[in-house]
């Protein structure tokens, strides 16, 4: 069985961050047999003074395969409360990933995430209205981490774009790369450039400097740039040229 | 021109969200400065308010978490 697992608000200052601890988490399901993960896409959700998050508030939303989804489900809970931080609000998530499940609303209730204050009572609302297939709970704290927990899940389930969590390193000895290259070692589903546009054709690129990918229309997709002239992976951090909240 | 605004007892940083040399500078003399995860990293300076875990982002600018 397909699902989605998505944890929210499990850190502190000093703690590790949540993406980290999803990863932790996924590794031990992993080595004890119960699920194996896919990729970790990061949403950020919104910026706002009654918003209880750490620094960033920003959700992780991982894919997940298990073939049984109760003790699964009851490892991930233990987990979190065993290892989440001190005076954190942990929150579960676990979507059922199932194309043929109707998953507008609980995307509706995500996008709203990203530019609103929402509360638990309207988490969990989504969540009963959606019905079977999703496990929403409290870990500690206020749990309202459940908020943000659930709606990365449902924007991950709305295939919405959000940064693949981690970074992919340059070769050393190959900086000169094509497009058709670069995708088949690193898994690259789709190329766009700087403005979104679609690249078909295979182009020669430089790949000298990190770059992230990014989840978008539901693929995995790399960013390519011109630099002066020079096509390449969009660096990772381009210095006082962006920011990203 | 001092770096920190106080808005209801939160040091909130002055530059907003685009003064890279600034955030630099300050964390530089900060001793509390701890980078942040890599998903979480903004600017390609080793050390920085925007690349700091005790940096909280608001809608503007961040708020220092330390002071
Ligand atoms: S955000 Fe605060 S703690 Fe971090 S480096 Fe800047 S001044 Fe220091």
């Amino acid at each position: 069985m397909k699902l989605f697992v998505c944890i929210d608000d499990t850190d502190n200052y000093d703690s590790i961050g949540t993406g980290e601890l999803l990863e932790n988490m996924m590794g031990e399901a992993a080595i004890k047999g119960l699920a194996k993960a896919g990729f970790t896409v990061r949403y950020q959700l919104f910026i706002h003074d009654d918003i209880p998050y750490t620094s960033h508030n920003s959700s992780m939303c991982c894919a997940a395969e298990t073939n049984d989804r109760e003790t699964f489900t009851e490892f991930c809970q233990k987990y979190l409360e065993e290892n989440s931080a001190e005076g954190s609000d942990p929150g579960l998530c676990i979507l059922t990933d199932d194309s043929s499940l109707d998953y507008s609303a609980l995307i509706e209730f995500g996008k709203r995430a990203q530019c609103k204050v929402l509360t638990k009572e309207e988490a969990y609302k989504a969540a009963k209205e959606f019905g079977n297939g999703l496990h929403l709970s409290e870990h500690g704290g206020t749990g309202g981490g459940i908020i943000g927990a659930l709606a990365g899940a449902a924007l991950r389930a709305g295939k919405e774009e959000g940064r693949i969590k981690g970074k992919i390193q340059p070769l050393p000895n190959k900086p000169d790369w094509t497009t058709s290259e670069f995708a088949s070692v690193f898994g690259v589903q789709r190329f766009i450039d700087e403005d979104g546009n679609e690249i078909t054709d295979n182009l020669s690129i430089r790949f000298v400097h990190p770059t992230k990918l990014l989840y978008s229309k539901g693929l995995i997709t790399g960013v390519i740039i011109n630099e002066n002239g020079q096509l390449m992976p969009k660096p990772k951090i381009k210095k006082n040229k962006e920011k990203k909240q | 021109m001092t770096d920190w605004i106080k808005e209801n007892g939160k040091a909130v940083f002055a530059g907003g969200k685009g003064s890279f040399e600034d955030a630099a500078r300050v964390a530089s003399q900060c001793s509390c400065f701890s980078e942040d995860c890599e998903d979480e990293l903004v600017c390609d300076d080793a050390i920085s308010c925007y690349n700091c875990r005790y940096r909280r982002w608001t809608a503007t600018s961040f708020e220092c978490m330390k002071r």
